[in-house]
C-alpha cells in the first residue's frame, strides 16, 4: 500500500527554502529546451506548410533545393502541352516556370545585410498558389520592375514598404503590394514577373516549374513519363512533399537544443539530488516512523521518487509558462536550404509541453533515485534517533 | 590541525554533497564556456595573417549571381592591385553526402600566390599549377577521408549541373581552415560549356593601407555596367556571412545568461543548504569564543574552496579538451578552431568567484543573527 | 473524558490481570559491535509478560532496557534467542513479515512523539490503517474512535506544530491504537513532556490496560512514571536484577 501523494506534495511546498533553487533551476532548463525546439519546429512548420494538394514541382535531376536547379526554356515549352496538365479557363497551361534569385538586402534599424530570395513567377504563377494572399497594394505587371513582397519579410527590411523602391545592383524595384502567405515557405520570399526577373539578372534558365494535372492519375502517368525520359533528366515530386524537405536549417537548431538542455540538466540533476538528499537527511526520524509502523522499503523509495519527480514537474510547468510569452514571435534566420532569409516563429506545440514536462520529470526521477534508495535503507531504529 | 585544515575538513565532511556542489559548479562553468567558444567560433571567424591585404568581389546583388570572367583585366589594373584570382564556389556532393567542406574553383598560380600561409610542398603546387584536372586538398579533410596525393575525387554537381572528376595533386596546411579543396576554373570553365563567368574574385593588395583605395576603386570600375561590384576586405566579407545569422549571437548571449544565472542560484542554494546544517557546529564555535568575523571566514573559505574546485575542473576542463583535441575530431570537421581565450577564462573565474560569495550570503547573515543557545538547539 | 487519574501504586490485581502469557522471552541475547569493541546490551534475558500487564522496564542509561524493548517489538533482533508473542516468533521473521506483523499487532509510542509533520492529527493517525485493506469510510471511523478514546476529536484538522508536546503525544498513542493491536510498547513516553501532560499520558495507558485489555510495557527511568505500572522489572549491564 502506498504513501498518499499529498505527504509527498506538502513536503515540497513546505520545504519550499530548499526547493525552490531546484524548482528555478528545473524551470529554467525547460524554458531554454522548450524555446529552442520551438524556434525549429517554426521553422519545420513553416516549410511544411507550402504548397497546393495536386500541384507537381519540376526541376533539374539530382537537385536538393530549388535555387540550385535549372530547367532550360525548351524543357518547360514540352512539359507544357504534356498530357495531364491542367489548363485555365483560357486554355492556357496551368504551370509556372519560375526563376529563384538570390539579392542582397540591408534589413531596418542598420541590423546588417541578409540574402533575400526573389521568385519570377510565370502568369499563372499566382493561381496556382491560394495560400497566398494579396494583403495590401496589388499584384506586380508583367514586364515591369515591379514586386509584391511577403508582408513579414517587408517587416524586417528596409525601403519593402508599399509604394518603396529598392536597388539591388543598380536596378531599382517598385514594391507594389504585400502578401501573406499563411506561414509557409512563400512568406520568406519577394515576387515578380519571371521573364522580368530573368531578363535584369541575365539568367537564360528558369530554376523550377510548378503545375498542377488534371486529376490524381493524370498526375501519376505524368510522373511517370518525365521520370523516365532520359533528354530530359529532370525530376518531378509533389510541391507539398519536396517542402517538406527543405528543413535542413531546423537541424543544427534541434541538435543544439538537445544538446544544451542536456547539458544544463545535469547541473539540475546535481540539484535535484542535493535538495532529496536534503529532505532525506531530514526526515529520517520520519522515514523510520514509518517503517516501524509498517510500511515497506520499496514504499519509501517509490514515496522519495515521485517526491523527485513531483519537485520537477513544478519546475517543469513553471519552465513552460516562462517559455509561454514567446509563442508566436516572429523572427528570422539564414536558411541552409537556400542561403537567404527564412522568416518564421516560434511554435510551441502541445507535443512541446509535453516533451518539456516529461524532460522535467526524468530530472525529478534521476536526480531522486539516489536519495531515495538511502531513505528506503535507512534502518527502522532511525526513528529512535534523539536529534 | 590548521585554520585551512579545519576548514577542509568541514567542506569535505558530507562529500556526497561536496562531490554534488563541485560536480553542479563544473558542469555549468563547463557549458559556459562551450557557449562562449561556439558563439565566438560562429560569429568571428579566425583572422589569418593574410586577411588585412586581400579583397574579396562580389556581385551587387547578390553572392548568388556570377561575375563576368572579362572583369579580370580591369581589376588587375588597378593600382595597389598584386594578384587577382576567380574564386567560384562549387557546392558539390562528395560519395553521395553533403559535406563540411566547399569546393572552389581558382587559377592555380594566382591562388597560390595569394594564399601566403597556405603550406606546401613545391612539387604537388607544380603540380596543382600544371594540371588542369588537378586538385589540393586541406589536411583535416584528407585526414577525415583518408585522402592521399594521386586519390581520384568525384565531386557531384548539385549547384552546378555537372559533375568533377579530380585528382589529389597535393595536400596544403597551415591555414585557419584547412578543410576545403581548390581545383583549376579552366576546367569548371570547360565543363559549364565555355564558362566566361566566376563567382568572386580574390585579390592581394600591395598593403593593408591601400586596401581601402582598392575597394573602391573596384567598385567604382563597375558602376553602371550590367554587373556591378562590391568589394570588401575578407574580414568585411567574412563578418557580412556572420551577420545573415541574424538573432543567432542574441539567442545565444541569452541562453548563457540563463545558464550563469541557473547555475548561480543552483550552486549558491546547494551551498547555503549545507552550510546552514552545520548551525550546530557554528553555534559551539561561538560559544567556544570564535567572533563574528571568523565564523563569516569560515563559510566564505569554504564556499569559495569547492566553487574554485568547480571552476578549476569546469574551466579547466574545458580548456584542456579544447586545447589538446583538435576541433576538427570533436565537431566533425563542422569547426575548424575552438579556441578558449584568456577573456572567457577570466569571465569563467569571475562567475565562479560570484558564486563563492552568493552562496555564503545567505549562511553568513543567519549565523550573524544566531544566538548561541538557538544554535546549539538546531536539530543536525 | 477523565485521564488525570492518580497513579496506582503497588501492584493492583485489577480483573485486567490475567495468567495468559503474551510475550515469551527466551534467552535472548544482543550483541553488537562498536569500533573495535564487542559490547553486549543483552545477556541472556528470559522473562514473561501476561496479558493486560502495565510492565515497566527501569535500569540506568546502557543497562540494556530499551533494546529489550525493541527486540520485543519487532525492530530489532537479537544475536541469540527467542521472543514469542501470541504465538509468533518475531526472532524467525522476516523483514516484510515483521513490517506486516508490527502493524496490526504493535503499537510504538516513542519519546519524541515521531508524528509526520506535513499531515494533519487526523491523517497521521490514519497512517496505519492505510496498510491494511479498510475502505476509506471504515478507516475515517476507526480514526474517530481512537481520537475520541484520547480526548482529541476536535483536534483533529491541527498539523502537529498547532498541538502541544502532550496532545502530540495522545495523538500518537490513539496513532499506536488505530489498528487495535493487542500490545502497546512505549519508550520513555513522558521524557519531553512537563508533569501534567507526563500523568495525563501515563493515565491513557494505564486505561488502556486496565479497561481495554491491552498489554502496555513501558521503558522509563521516572520511578513516579514506573509506578503507574502493574509490575516493574530492573535491567542492570544486560541483565535482569531483583
Amino acid at each position: 500500500m502506498a504513501l498518499p501523494i499529498k505527504y509527498n506534495v506538502r513536503n515540497v511546498f513546505i520545504r519550499w527554502r530548499s526547493t525552490i533553487a531546484t524548482i528555478v533551476g528545473v524551470a529554467l532548463v525547460v524554458a531554454v529546451y522548450v524555446l529552442v525546439q520551438a524556434l525549429a519546429v517554426g521553422l519545420e512548420s513553416s516549410s511544411a506548410n507550402t504548397g497546393a494538394p495536386g500541384n507537381l514541382l519540376v526541376m533539374r535531376k539530382g537537385s536538393t533545393a530549388e535555387s540550385s536547379s535549372q530547367v532550360k526554356l525548351d524543357q518547360l515549352r514540352t512539359i507544357q502541352y504534356l498530357d495531364g496538365v491542367a489548363k485555365d479557363t483560357e486554355g492556357k497551361p496551368l504551370v509556372s516556370g519560375d526563376v529563384l534569385i538570390l539579392i542582397n538586402l540591408p534589413r531596418r534599424e542598420n541590423k546588417g545585410e541578409a540574402n533575400i530570395l526573389i521568385r519570377g513567377i510565370g502568369a499563372n504563377g499566382i493561381k496556382l498558389r491560394p495560400q497566398v494572399a494579396l494583403m495590401g497594394g496589388r499584384w506586380f505587371r508583367p514586364g515591369l520592375r515591379e514586386v509584391a513582397i511577403s508582408k513579414r519579410l517587408s517587416a524586417r527590411f528596409a525601403n519593402t514598404g508599399i509604394g518603396e523602391k529598392f536597388k539591388t545592383g543598380g536596378h531599382e524595384m517598385t514594391v507594389v503590394g504585400q502578401f501573406d502567405a499563411g506561414s509557409s515557405a512563400f512568406d520568406s520570399e519577394i515576387w515578380m514577373d519571371g521573364d522580368e526577373a530573368r531578363s535584369i539578372f541575365d539568367r537564360e534558365n528558369y530554376s523550377s516549374v510548378l503545375l498542377t494535372t488534371t486529376s490524381d492519375l493524370a498526375a501519376t502517368n505524368l510522373i511517370n513519363r518525365i521520370e523516365k525520359d532520359k533528354t530530359l533528366s529532370l525530376k518531378i515530386v509533389p510541391e507539398i512533399g519536396f517542402y517538406k524537405t527543405q528543413t535542413k536549417t531546423a537541424g543544427p537548431i534541434k541538435f543544439m537544443g538537445a544538446f544544451l538542455a542536456t547539458a544544463m540538466s545535469i547541473g539540475a540533476i546535481f540539484a535535484a539530488m542535493n535538495t532529496m538528499y536534503a529532505s532525506v537527511g531530514a526526515r529520517t526520524r520520519e522515514v523510520g516512523t514509518l517503517r516501524v509502523l509498517g510500511f515497506r522499503r520499496r514504499t519509501i523509495l517509490v514515496s522519495f521518487l515521485l517526491e523527485g519527480a513531483f519537485l520537477a514537474l513544478v519546475g517543469g510547468v513553471l519552465g513552460c509558462l516562462l517559455a509561454m510569452p514567446m509563442n508566436g514571435l516572429a523572427t528570422g534566420t539564414l536558411s541552409f536550404d537556400n542561403f537567404s532569409e527564412v522568416v518564421f516563429e516560434f511554435r510551441i506545440t502541445p507535443r512541446l509541453w509535453m516533451n518539456g514536462l516529461l524532460f522535467s520529470v526524468i530530472v525529478g526521477l534521476i536526480g531522486s533515485l539516489l536519495p531515495a534508495i538511502r531513505a528506503a535503507r535507512l534502518p527502522v531504529i532511525a526513528s529512535l534517533k534523539s536529534i | 590541525m590548521t585554520t585551512l585544515g579545519f576548514i577542509a575538513k568541514n567542506a569535505l565532511r558530507n562529500k556526497r554533497r561536496a562531490i554534488l556542489s563541485v560536480g553542479s559548479v563544473a558542469a555549468s562553468l563547463f557549458l559556459f564556456i562551450i557557449l562562449q567558444v561556439g558563439v565566438r567560433e560562429l560569429t568571428l571567424p579566425v583572422e589569418d595573417v593574410g586577411s588585412a591585404s586581400r579583397v574579396i568581389a562580389r556581385n551587387r546583388i547578390s553572392l548568388g549571381q556570377l561575375l563576368p570572367a572579362k572583369q579580370k583585366p580591369t581589376i588587375e589594373r588597378i593600382p595597389g592591385v598584386e594578384v587577382v584570382s576567380p574564386f567560384t564556389w562549387f557546392g558539390g556532393k562528395f560519395r553521395g553526402e553533403e559535406v563540411m567542406f566547399a569546393q572552389f574553383a581558382v587559377d592555380p598560380d594566382a591562388f597560390l600566390k595569394i594564399s601566403v600561409d597556405a603550406h606546401i610542398p613545391a612539387e604537388q603546387a607544380q603540380a596543382f599549377t600544371a594540371d588542369r584536372r588537378a586538385c589540393i586538398v586541406g589536411k583535416d579533410t584528407a585526414a577525415k577521408y583518408k585522402l592521399k596525393v594521386g586519390d581520384r575525387m568525384m565531386i557531384e554537381g548539385t549547384y552546378w549541373p555537372f559533375d568533377l572528376e579530380l585528382h589529389v595533386a597535393g595536400i596544403y596546411s597551415g591555414t585557419p581552415d584547412d578543410r576545403n579543396i581548390f581545383f583549376n576554373h579552366k576546367y569548371l570553365d570547360e565543363a559549364s560549356g565555355g564558362g566566361g563567368q566566376v563567382g568572386t574574385w580574390w585579390i592581394k593588395v600591395r598593403s593593408p593601407e591601400e586596401v581601402g583605395p582598392v575597394t573602391s576603386a573596384i567598385d567604382k570600375a563597375f558602376m553602371n555596367t550590367s554587373a556591378e561590384v562590391r568589394a570588401e576586405t575578407e574580414r568585411a566579407f567574412q563578418l557580412g556571412f556572420i551577420s545573415m545569422w541574424g538573432n543567432i549571437k542574441t539567442l545565444i548571449s541569452a541562453i548563457s545568461s540563463v545558464v550563469v544565472f541557473t547555475l548561480i542560484l543552483v550552486s549558491a542554494s546547494t551551498m547555503s543548504m549545507a552550510i546552514r546544517e552545520r548551525f550546530r557546529e557554528l553555534a559551539v564555535l561561538k560559544a567556544l569564543g570564535f567572533r563574528r568575523r571568523e565564523l563569516f571566514g569560515f563559510i566564505l573559505a569554504e564556499s569559495f574552496g569547492l566553487s574554485a574546485l568547480g571552476a578549476m575542473l569546469g574551466v579547466g576542463g574545458c580548456w584542456a579538451l579544447l586545447t589538446f583535441v583538435p576541433a576538427t575530431t570533436l565537431t566533425g570537421n563542422f569547426f575548424p578552431t575552438l579556441e578558449v581565450t584568456p577573456r572567457m577564462l577570466g569571465l569563467g573565474s569571475l562567475v565562479a568567484a560570484a558564486l563563492g560569495i552568493i552562496s555564503s550570503l545567505a549562511p553568513a547573515i543567519s549565523v550573524a543573527r544566531m544566538s548561541v543557545v538557538e544554535g546549539l538547539k538546531t536539530l543536525d | 473524558m477523565d485521564t488525570i487519574a492518580a497513579p496506582a501504586v503497588g501492584h493492583p490485581l485489577a480483573s485486567s490481570a490475567s495468567s495468559e502469557i503474551v510475550v515469551a522471552v527466551r534467552d535472548l541475547s544482543k550483541i553488537y559491535r562498536q569500533g573495535e569493541i564487542n559490547v553486549t546490551a543483552l545477556n541472556n534475558i528470559s522473562l514473561d509478560i501476561h496479558k493486560a500487564e502495565f510492565l515497566t522496564l527501569m535500569g540506568p542509561s546502557g543497562s540494556g532496557k530499551s533494546t529489550l524493548l525493541h527486540i520485543i517489538a519487532g525492530i530489532d533482533r537479537p544475536t541469540k534467542g527467542e521472543c514469542h508473542v501470541q504465538g509468533v516468533d518475531v526472532t524467525r521473521l522476516n523483514e516484510s513479515q515483521l513490517a506486516d506483523w508490527r502493524n496490526q499487532n504493535v503499537g510504538f509510542v516513542f519519546q519524541t512523539f515521531n508524528l509526520i509533520p506535513v499531515l494533519t492529527a487526523f491523517e497521521n493517525v490514519e497512517l496505519p490503517l492505510l496498510l491494511t485493506k479498510l475502505p476509506s469510510r471504515r478507516r475515517k471511523e476507526q480514526v474517530k474512535v481512537a481520537l475520541d478514546l484520547v480526548g482529541l476529536s476536535a483536534r483533529g484538522h491541527h498539523l502537529p506544530k498547532q498541538l502541544s508536546g502532550g496532545q502530540e503525544q495522545r495523538v500518537a498513542i490513539a496513532r499506536a491504537l488505530v489498528t487495535d493491536p493487542s500490545l502497546i510498547v512505549a519508550d520513555e513516553p513522558t521524557g519531553n513532556l512537563d508533569s501534567v501532560s507526563a500523568n495525563e499520558v501515563l493515565g491513557i495507558l494505564q486505561a488502556l490496560c486496565r479497561d481495554a485489555g491491552k498489554t502496555v510495557i513501558m521503558v522509563t527511568h521516572d520511578p513516579k512514571a514506573a509506578a503507574f505500572g502493574t509490575r516493574s522489572i530492573h535491567l542492570e549491564k544486560g541483565e535482569l536484577v531483583e
